[in-house]
């Protein structure tokens, strides 16, 4: 996570074991767990240059604009959620190819860097999550 | 540098993660962190060496013997740093990883292929 100003920039890579054309796709298919489209309220969603997203997730509304599309390696679309503030934020995925699968590289950028944003307590369990086992049980 | 810096530095490396984990547990001597890694001894040195200058662990004479603890407190410094949306991005791409993950065992099982060919659209 990097910071200018008065908004931030979350950076979050992973290697994903399949082809970039199949990442891709998943990341574009409300059927696969973990992308943003995944168990909706309520989806509209239009994967195209000046297409729009609508995505009602526990109650909470976010929607954008795809302003990049290109298969199978990049998306990239506009966000604005109660959590952005007014801010139209920015998500930028790239998909890399390589010999053990396809690199993704998540960027959310032009976050309002708000106390709201950085939760202390979520942000400890996030950490606790992501941490080994043993630790957790403490 | 500032204390923050030290701790990202400490939990940077999956060894002090490893040690961070098992001190969780309760205090040990040093020969007992030691012990599960196959590292050189002043290895091992270095990185508590690390943990220590973040504020992570301490050592406390007990007799004849010195007992390392874990200091959680620096951790908190890191979680308030985190931001929502660092936490968002990170739990749905660990379930799109798992998604994939599991396609990828259920292949290797079927075909005993590792890198099936791509499934045309």
């Amino acid at each position: 996570m990097s910071e200018s100003k008065n908004t931030i920039e979350v950076r979050v890579e992973r290697t994903i074991p399949a082809s970039s054309a199949e990442v891709f796709d998943g990341w574009l298919d409300p059927k696969v767990p973990g992308n943003p489209w995944n168990k909706a309220d309520k989806l509209i969603l239009d994967p195209q240059v000046d297409g729009m997203f609508y995505w009602n997730f526990s109650g909470t509304p976010h929607f954008g604009r795809f302003t990049e599309v290109q298969r199978p390696a990049k998306i990239s679309h506009t966000w604005m959620s109660p959590n952005t503030a007014g801010l139209e934020s920015t998500v930028v995925i790239t998909f890399q190819q390589k010999e053990q699968g396809t690199l993704m590289t998540l960027v959310h950028s032009g976050l309002p860097d708000s106390d709201a944003g950085r939760s202390h307590e979520k942000g400890w369990n996030y950490f606790l999550s992501a941490f080994p086992e043993q630790f957790a049980k403490k | 540098m500032d204390q923050l810096t030290d701790v990202f530095t400490a939990i940077s490396h999956p060894t002090r993660r490893a040690i961070i984990g098992r001190l969780a547990n309760g205090p040990a001597r040093f020969l007992d962190i030691a012990q599960p890694f196959d590292l050189a001894l002043n290895a091992v040195t270095k990185h508590l060496k690390l943990l220590e200058r973040a504020g992570l662990i301490e050592r406390e004479k007990q007799g004849r013997e010195v007992l390392i603890s874990l200091r959680p407190e620096p951790l908190r410094q890191v979680a308030g740093w985190v931001h929502e949306y660092e936490r968002f991005w990170t739990e749905r791409i660990d379930l799109f990883e798992d998604h994939f993950r599991k396609q990828q065992k259920e292949t290797v099982s079927r075909t005993g292929k590792v890198n099936p060919k791509e499934k045309k659209p």
